[in-house]
This record gives structure tokens, C-alpha cells and sequence, in this order.
């Protein structure tokens, strides 16, 4: 630190430049002891590239997600277009399957909603646009009724990918009284229909991060309010939180004020793919905080992120910790019966699920975005 | 004269923050859209207005602004009056939002109310009375002492947090970013951070060193804005800092001097300045960590000083069926809300309490509200911080010790 440059011009004083120089002296000295005292750790002494994380956040698990789902809604739409042109039981099967595959493609796409995937205006983020849960059966019904389907309004539990589910999974099983139902062409239109938005929306989507966002993403290299890192991080706490909150603890009944448990409540109702699907996407959200790609391969995510901070490496342990109970409670549940009717009949694997799930929050949220540093929210106001 | 420039950069810098907060869409963030607010001790009775309303008193505080910063006699008088209340107004609706930097923009406000009204700001020649420029020197001479002391703690120099967490994110700065990788800085800038706000109205008080300090001045606080979210408050601590200099030293008429000279010192400055002396103090008062309890915690220019955040689980409890729910926080309170809330003990209590009436009027029976919050301090690893078992709906918030925190085994 070089004194001499702005002392000159006080040279007159040298009462003050030998106060300055004292001053200096005891800074370094104690410097010095300090650092020398410090414990020496094993937080690698360059900074972290967040550039590089986002990188394979980018090209390595969001853009893969998002080209998997537009070709399975491709086939989802095939698949909608036969049943639709004969509706027959062979074609509803293809059609149960192709919904099962893309929904659950789905799941590893359903947390990045920022950027093109995100709020803007009126428009929600992707999630809420087409993976609304539970559905309104009656607006359903009604619409279809009317003949007066808006695919771009307010009515989010309308359309969507589990309101497909509603119309073309009998919830008792019987493929008859699908069949029955769609003799009805105002009802076929509706299901094109919303086939059809959802196609164009994730298309849109899929555009945008091709053509700009993904270096927009990738450049933005921040951990302020708005950086790539900050978003990423949010949804991906969002998108644990609604696993805990929205396709477990609700329909559990663990909000207060509920008397009992409410299995309509649950994802995937009436297909009973629940549990798979919710499977996929903690595998999904697992992947995120480990910067791994769906097909295993492990590159630079939050995990190597933390371990570059202080206080990192004990968040590391806990979080793999509570993962890992996480899995084994996940695995401990029944296949059947089907979740909905577990939640009311036999719901203990279920409350040790939510309870692991509410245990690990904080590893998630307060804990990484504290040691990490990162804004949380889109208005922080100013810090103090 | 330093006068003068103080009141007209204050003056501006209080329209230049209005505006970008309006600008910003904070009024509808943080006054109109919450469902719900978190009051101040004793002022519990401060409701937000409707949205016009809101915005109809922002305008009247960039008006008022204006008026301090040009106006002069009553005009000025009524100004400050004005931008005093509606500012201090929309700081208490809720306290999610204190900063220490509002709490001093409201003292500031709030001593341009007691002084006499400066003379016109064109007009050279007036003399104002030492204690009226005295009162901002003093003031800011409390902020800077008061937060220098508070860094003198262990985390702060000894470990460098938090610094040591939130400076190697800025290491894409240009020219200078790599500085943030280095093992050293964090404690470089705590301690010189330390050492600044201790002793540098010292060096603004002594007129040989003035100049080179106010360099300082805006040395520290242009790094500090550009390192960390901190609004307008460089802008406001860099003009405030003028109020050190004496601009002209020319002979003045008698007729001036003598109107300024029998203007005394309002009985209510002694007794202000000696609240803002012994207020911070209070914390000793209490037991344990005051990082972790936070009681005493405000309005003692403890600035930037920590880094902590909560996750709390609020779990509700009918008192007839025994059937226990757990709160999603995020159905009453915005992102900002809830990390505020989730580490200060008097915000979680004040929520609980919230939960209980809102419960109670959805049916569940006599509702007891107990919260499992985890906080983590400076890195590391969260801890519960309240007592799990506790129903917090018996409990009350007042100034004597929380027994329901859990302390730090540290203290």
C-alpha cells in the first residue's frame, strides 16, 4: 500500500505524514498476526466461476430439459391428433403413455422459470401456466359445455397439462367412460386445444433460450438481485418448496385449518402417477443443487459453488445428509396403493416424507443463500 | 454556508430517492401489496393509506424535499415539518423495511424541524449559530463513532465476516476484482472499515486534515455503494459530510449577527442528543449474543454489520382437536417479509400472533402458534433460534428479556 502518492502535497505537515506512517506500520503488524493466526482452511484460494456453473447449468440440464419436453409434446400432440380423429382404445392407451412420458419429461423442465420461462405482464411463469394442480372440473365441463375455450386467460386450472390428465384418465381406471366422453366434439376441440398452448408456449420458450437467452443467461454473472446465479437459485427453491408444500403437505391436510387429509388435492390425480412423478422431480431438484445433467454426468453446480465459501463445506455435509434421508423415504413408500388413497388410508410414509422435506428447507434456503450470498428476491429494497 | 449546501443537497438527495422508490414500484411492493405489516414498538396504530393515498403523500414529501432545500422563513419551516412526518410516516408502516439509513434520513428530517430557518440560500453575508451546523456534525459524528465501535467484534476482525462472505462475489469488477480473491482483503477492508468510522470526523473536525479526509469520505462510500445494495445512502452520507467545511470566513454586518445570535438551543436537542448517546447501550441490558437475540439491536448504527438468515416453520395448533398445521409462509408475506422475519425474534413473535388471529377466524379453535426457526450467523451452520416448544401466543413484546430465545452456546 503506497503512502508516499497522497502524502506529497501534505509534506508540510510532518506531524501528520509521520502519524500516517505510525498508523501504518501497527495496520500491517496486526495484519499480519491476523492472518498468520487464522486457521488455515481448504477453500481453494481462486475465486469461483460462476460463468463456468452457469455454463453447465445452461447447455447440461436446462436446455437439454427444455428440447426433451418440445419433443415429447410432439408426440404428445400426435398422439392427440389420432385419438381425436378415432377415438379408439388402442389410440387412448398411446395417448395415456405419451402424456406419462411428457409430464414427466416435465418435471426436469418445471424449475427454471425466469427469463422467457418467467413472469412477464400478465403472464405467469411456465409452471403456473401449464402445470396448474388440482384442476377445476367444473370450469373444465362448463367450457367445453359453451363451446368458449380462452386458452390465455386467468383460468390457469383449466388448462394445462393436468387438465389433459382429467380428461383422458378415468379415475377409477375405466377407459370406457373416457371413450363415452369424447364422442363429444366440443370436447376433443378443448383437448386439442390445450395441447395445442402448450405446445406453442414451451415452443416460445425454447426459441428465446436458443436464439438469446442462453448467453444472456451465461454472461450475467453476478449474485445480485437479477444475475442468472439469483434466479436459478429462487425457482430452484421454489420448486423444492412446492414439492413439500403443494403435491405432499397439502394434500396430507397439513395446512392449518384443514380437518383431514384431501387426496383431490394431490398431482397427477387421476392417472395415480403421483408418487412418479413426484420421484422425478426431487430427482430433478437433486440434480440442480448437484449441476448434474439427466443422464448422470456431474459437472460444476451450487454443490462445487459452496465449496469455494466459508461455511460451505459443513452446508455441503448437511444438505447430502438430508438428501440421502430424503431418497430413503421417498423409496420407503408404497408403490400401492395409489397415493391419493395412501394420504387418506395409510399415511405414515407420507408424514415422514413431508417431515424430511420440511427438515431439509433450510439447507436449501436461508442456509445456501446465506453463505452463498445470494439476492433472494427480485425487490430486496436496499440492505442496511 | 454550510448550512445552506447541507439543507439543498439534502433537500435534493430526498427527492432523488422519492422518486426512484416510486420509479422502482416499491410503494406497491412493500406498502400496498402485503397482506400483511410488521409495526414498529408503540406504533402499532400506523396503517398504510390507500395506493393513491400513498402516492399522493410521496409527492408531498419530494414537494416538502424541495421546500428544505430552497425555501426559506416559514416556508421552509412548514417544508421540514412536511418531509419529516410524511417520511418518518411511510419508514413506520413497516419495519421489515428499517434501515439504519432511513432511521438517520428521519433524524436528519427531524432536526431540520428544531433549527432555526436558514437564510436564503443565495444570500451571503448571514451567520447561523454554531450549534445549528453543530447539531449535523454531531449527529453524524454519533452514526460514524457508534458504527465503528460495533465493528470492534470478534466475527467482524478477527475472522473478517461478513465480509469475508459477501466481497468475493464482486471479483468480475472491472480493473480492480481480482483484489476480492485475495485471502486478505476481507480483513483490509474490515479493519480499514473499522479504523474509518472511528476516527475520521477527527480528521473532518481538524481543519488541517479536512480536505484530505472528505477525499476519504468519498473514497469509502463510492466503494461502498458499488459493493452492496445500499440505495442512495453514499450519495446522502458524501453530501452530508459538507456540513464539516466553513465555506467563507468574511466579515459579517452586525444586524445579521444579532438576528441569529439569540436563537437557543431547543430544550428538546439536549434531550434528543442524549437518547441517541445512551439508546444504543441499552443491549447490555440483556444476556447473550446480541447478533443472535438482536434485543437492543436497532437504532445503534449497527450498519452492514452481519450476515444472517432464517427459515421459520410456524406450526398452529387447534386447541380442541389437537390437530397441529404448518403455515406456508408465503401466503401472507413477500420474499423480503419473510427473510426479515425469519431472524428477528420480535418479527417472528409479531407473525405468530398474526397466524393466531387469522387461524382463529378460519375455524381452528384458540389457535397455539410454536415456530421452529433455524438461523444461521455469519456462515455457519443454522441453529434454532427460538424455544420449538413455546406457544408464542402467550407471550408478549416487550423490552424485558425474551426468555423464549435460545441462546448462543458461544456466549
Amino acid at each position: 500500500m503506497k503512502v508516499y502518492p497522497y502524502t506529497h502535497f501534505l509534506a508540510e505537515n510532518s506531524f501528520y505524514k509521520n502519524m500516517l506512517k505510525k498508523d501504518l506500520y501497527y495496520f500491517i503488524l496486526i495484519a499480519m498476526w491476523v492472518i498468520s493466526c487464522k486457521k488455515s482452511d481448504s477453500t481453494p484460494t481462486d475465486g469461483f466461476d460462476r460463468a463456468k456453473m452457469l455454463e453447465n447449468y445452461a447447455q447440461n440440464l436446462i436446455k437439454p430439459a427444455y428440447q426433451d419436453l418440445q419433443s415429447q409434446i410432439n408426440n404428445l400432440k400426435t398422439a392427440t391428433t389420432n385419438f381425436v380423429q378415432s377415438t379408439s382404445e388402442p389410440n387412448l392407451v398411446a395417448l395415456q403413455t405419451a402424456w406419462i412420458n411428457t409430464y414427466k419429461t416435465w418435471q426436469y423442465a418445471n424449475a427454471y422459470n425466469f427469463g422467457p420461462a418467467g413472469e412477464q405482464g400478465l403472464k405467469k411463469g411456465l409452471i403456473e401456466e401449464i402445470g396448474t394442480f388440482p384442476v377445476s372440473t367444473s370450469k373444465i365441463e362448463s367450457t367445453i359445455t359453451n363451446n368458449n375455450a380462452n386458452f390465455n386467460d386467468f383460468n390457469r386450472d383449466a388448462r394445462g397439462f393436468l387438465a389433459i390428465e382429467y380428461l383422458i384418465f378415468d379415475l377409477n381406471g375405466n377407459q370406457q367412460n373416457i371413450l363415452t366422453a369424447f364422442a363429444n366434439q366440443n370436447r376433443k376441440n378443448y383437448l386439442s386445444g390445450i395441447v395445442e398452448n402448450i405446445k406453442t408456449r414451451v415452443d416460445e420458450v425454447v426459441t428465446v433460450w436458443d436464439v438469446t437467452y442462453l448467453d444472456e443467461f451465461v454472461r450475467n454473472v453476478g449474485t445480485d438481485v437479477g444475475s442468472s446465479t439469483s434466479l436459478l437459485y429462487n425457482e430452484f427453491v421454489k420448486s423444492f418448496e412446492a414439492i413439500k408444500n403443494f403435491k405432499v403437505g397439502l394434500p396430507l391436510g397439513k395446512r392449518p385449518g384443514q380437518v383431514q387429509a384431501e387426496p383431490q388435492l394431490v398431482e397427477a390425480y387421476y392417472s395415480g402417477k403421483s408418487l412418479e412423478m413426484l420421484k422425478a422431480h426431487f430427482e430433478a431438484i437433486e440434480n440442480i443443487w448437484y449441476g448434474k445433467s439427466k443422464n448422470g454426468a456431474d459437472g460444476v453446480g451450487f454443490k462445487e459453488y459452496l465449496e469455494y465459501v466459508e461455511g460451505g463445506k459443513a452446508l455441503i455435509e448437511s444438505t447430502e445428509a438430508q438428501l440421502q434421508i430424503i431418497r430413503n423415504t421417498l423409496n420407503a413408500v408404497p408403490l400401492s396403493p395409489s397415493f391419493s388413497v395412501q394420504i387418506q388410508t395409510v399415511p405414515a410414509s407420507l408424514e415422514s416424507l413431508h417431515t424430511e422435506l420440511q427438515r431439509h428447507t433450510r439447507f436449501f434456503k436461508s442456509d445456501m443463500s446465506s453463505v452463498l450470498g445470494i439476492a433472494i428476491t427480485f425487490s430486496s429494497g436496499d440492505g442496511d | 454556508m454550510p448550512l445552506s449546501v447541507f439543507r439543498l443537497l439534502f433537500g435534493l438527495a430526498m427527492v432523488f430517492s422519492t422518486l426512484r422508490f416510486m420509479l422502482l414500484g416499491w410503494i406497491e411492493d412493500h406498502y400496498i401489496r402485503p397482506k400483511l405489516h410488521f409495526k414498529y414498538w408503540g406504533f402499532e396504530w400506523i396503517e398504510p393509506l390507500s395506493a393513491e393515498g400513498l402516492y399522493a403523500i410521496h409527492i408531498l414529501m419530494m414537494i416538502a424535499a424541495l421546500g428544505v432545500a430552497f425555501t426559506s422563513k416559514i416556508t421552509y419551516k412548514i417544508s421540514a415539518i412536511i418531509l419529516f412526518i410524511t417520511f418518518t410516516y411511510t419508514e413506520l408502516i413497516d419495519i421489515s423495511y428499517y434501515l439504519n439509513h432511513y432511521y438517520y434520513v428521519s433524524i436528519v428530517c427531524l432536526l431540520l424541524c428544531f433549527i432555526p430557518a436558514p437564510p436564503p440560500l443565495l444570500k451571503k453575508g448571514y451567520v447561523v449559530p454554531v450549534w445549528v451546523t453543530g447539531i449535523f456534525k454531531l449527529q453524524i459524528a454519533i452514526v460514524y463513532i457508534y458504527a465503528g465501535l460495533a465493528k470492534i467484534n470478534y466475527d467482524w476482525l478477527i475472522l473478517a465476516l461478513p465480509l469475508k462472505i459477501w466481497l468475493p462475489a464482486h471479483d468480475k469488477m472491472p480493473l480492480i476484482g481480482e483484489v476480492f480473491t485475495w485471502k486478505i482483503t476481507p480483513y483490509l477492508f474490515a479493519w480499514l472499515g473499522m479504523l474509518y468510522d472511528c476516527l475520521i470526523v477527527f480528521f473532518l473536525a481538524n481543519k488541517r486534515t479536512r480536505l484530505f479526509a472528505y477525499g476519504v469520505v468519498i473514497v469509502f462510500h463510492t466503494m461502498v455503494g458499488i459493493l452492496f445494495q445500499i440505495g442512495v445512502f453514499p450519495l446522502v452520507m458524501i453530501a452530508g459530510t459538507l456540513i464539516f467545511f466553513n465555506f467563507e470566513e468574511k466579515s459579517i454586518s452586525e444586524s445579521s449577527v444579532s438576528a441569529f445570535q439569540h436563537k437557543k438551543i431547543p430544550v428538546f436537542l439536549y434531550v434528543f442528543f442524549v437518547f441517541q448517546l445512551l439508546f444504543p447501550w441499552r443491549y447490555l441490558f440483556y444476556k447473550g449474543n446480541l447478533f443472535w437475540t438482536e434485543e437492543g439491536y436497532r437504532y445503534s448504527w449497527r450498519v452492514m454489520l452481519m450476515e444472517k438468515a432464517g427459515t421459520a416453520t410456524f406450526y398452529v395448533k387447534d386447541s380442541k382437536t389437537g390437530r397441529e398445521g404448518i403455515v406456508d409462509n408465503s401466503e401472507f408475506l413477500n420474499p423480503h417479509q419473510e427473510k426479515q422475519m425469519a431472524m428477528q425474534p420480535d418479527m417472528i413473535l409479531q407473525f405468530a400472533h398474526f397466524l393466531a388471529e387469522y387461524y382463529s377466524q378460519k375455524g381452528v379453535y384458540k389457535p397455539q402458534v410454536r415456530v421452529e426457526a433455524y438461523v444461521t450467523l455469519n456462515g455457519r451452520p443454522s441453529r434454532l433460534l427460538i424455544d420449538p416448544k413455546i406457544d408464542l401466543t402467550q407471550q408478549k413484546d416487550t423490552f424485558s428479556p425474551k426468555t423464549w430465545i435460545l441462546h448462543d452456546e458461544n456466549d
